[in-house]
């Protein structure tokens, strides 16, 4: 099978399961809505903490969040041995990998853009101006993101306790993901100028390019069996 | 039956063993009695002289791991394999006695026992991902897919540190400026002395280590072979008769 079309059957699959169960998406919404809940028990907040706060709890929660949607990824694959077909399938693996991403992708992103209202709403944040910074920054960052993550959810899938594992093994690698989301969302927020916090765009930048190459190349190895 | 390299590896090691012990008993000697205290920091800077070269050696040591898993996923080769896991194992071990050292030093210096500084954090999540390494290879049951998935993870994360280093790096030095900093001091003749014979001594014990371990677990793989239990494995195929 050529490589785009491939790619375009693997996200239309993953549509298309999740539009008929609608698993993925509810289970991480509602576990989003309960890091949110926790988080406005765990500090009482008024305007200025959570001014400072903010950029660092949207992020926990999407991180969280997104993980789940990671693991799913996979794991919906083990039933009636599909992920033996995909290994077996005769489509280049790259492809499947960028197809999975790319699904992966469309879930966290649509999570967070029906989550971020409610951020607004809860935290009385004040973002007319910054939407369309912020857009960018959680489109970056949900990629670098999925990239890796789709790799350790390939990764961790097959494997004993691959619920423990995938956050144990993604979340120090994506130490930089979350360091340049929270303080490029943290300068959005506070209305500072784009060159205060645009190295930090950079950086997101140059992670998904080199994840994406890297994930790409390694991904073979893990379907190969 | 046994691999020519593991052999080498039997007859040379004792060297790096012997050497290490030298090195390391001179450069301690030289560092805890017989330099003098440093103008700054007194007889403070000692601890120096056991913590700068742990923390050299474990970058050396991940080094070591993160081209050994490129080299072992390129060719397949079970000793590169059992190497990576030795490595990898005293890799942790390394970077915990860096923690805990720069810990006990940080104490009397910066009046904290821990702070984030870039360099810490770094460490943290080197020593994070190696426990992930460690784990990953014990939780999968088919032992060259662990080999596998574990060398992709080395892989990653030999790619990820030194962006995490910078980004870590980049974070702090906008919040703060570093409490404390070698750059620009010269580096006088008492000092160098002592620290170049410890970092010595540590690569070497590093490298007996590795040797060690890697004859261990090679070993110990081949017993498990010979008793039929690597039922899925092409192993062996380059063991020599």
């Amino acid at each position: 099978m050529p490589f785009f079309k491939t790619i375009r059957w693997v996200v239309w699959k993953d549509l298309i399961s999740e539009w008929r169960t609608r698993e993925t998406m509810s289970s991480m919404l509602f576990f989003a809505l309960i890091v949110i809940l926790v988080f406005s028990f765990s500090f009482s907040m008024d305007q200025d903490a959570a001014r400072q706060l903010i950029a660092g709890i949207i992020w926990v929660a999407f991180t969280f969040t997104g993980i789940i949607g990671l693991g799913k990824s996979f794991t919906s694959e083990l039933q009636n041995d599909c992920l033996e077909s995909l290994q077996m399938c005769p489509a280049p693996k790259g492809a499947i990998y960028l197809g999975k991403v790319a699904a992966n992708f469309l879930f966290m992103l649509s999570v967070e853009i029906l989550l971020f209202p409610l951020f607004v709403l809860f935290f009385n944040l004040d973002v007319i101006e910054a939407v369309g910074t912020l857009l960018i920054i959680f489109f970056l960052a949900t990629l670098g993101l999925s990239s890796v993550g789709t790799l350790f959810s390939a990764l961790t899938v097959q494997i004993r306790a691959r619920e423990v594992m995938l956050p144990v093994l993604l979340l120090p690698l994506a130490v930089p993901v979350m360091i340049a989301a929270v303080e490029a969302t943290r300068g959005a927020l506070s209305g500072d100028p784009f060159s205060f916090y645009s190295q930090w765009i950079q950086l997101l930048i140059i992670f998904d390019i080199i994840f994406t190459v890297v994930s790409f190349w390694l991904f073979e190895f893990i379907l190969d069996s | 039956m046994i691999n020519r390299i593991i052999r080498q590896i039997q007859r040379y090691k004792g060297w790096f063993g012997g050497g290490a012990a030298l090195c390391i008993f001179l450069g301690l000697y030289i560092g805890l009695l017989a330099s003098p205290p440093d103008y700054y920091q007194g007889e403070l800077v000692r601890i120096m002289y056991v913590h700068v070269p742990l923390a050299h050696t474990s970058t050396l040591a991940y080094s070591v791991l993160f081209f050994g898993s490129i080299w072992y996923l390129w060719k397949r080769d079970p000793l590169v394999d059992n190497m990576c896991q030795a490595s990898a194992s005293i890799c942790a071990l390394f970077t915990s006695l860096a923690l805990i050292t720069g810990s006990i030093w940080a104490k009397p210096t910066w009046n904290t026992w821990w702070t984030w500084d870039p360099r810490l954090v770094s460490f943290t999540v080197l020593l994070l991902i190696l426990g992930g390494y460690i784990m990953l290879r014990r939780l999968v049951d088919d032992p060259v897919q662990g080999g596998r998935y574990a060398a992709i993870l080395a892989i990653v994360g030999g790619i990820d540190l030194p962006i995490i280093k910078f980004s870590v790096e980049w974070w702090r030095t906008l919040h703060q400026p570093m409490s404390f900093s070698t750059r620009g001091v010269s580096i006088s003749e008492d000092i160098l002395v002592p620290l170049t014979l410890m970092s010595i001594g540590c690569w070497l014990l590093f490298a007996y280590m590795v040797m060690v371990r890697t004859q261990i677990l090679y070993l110990t793989d081949l017993l498990h072979a010979k008793k039929g239990r690597f039922l899925s494995q092409t192993h062996f195929s380059q063991t020599t008769p």
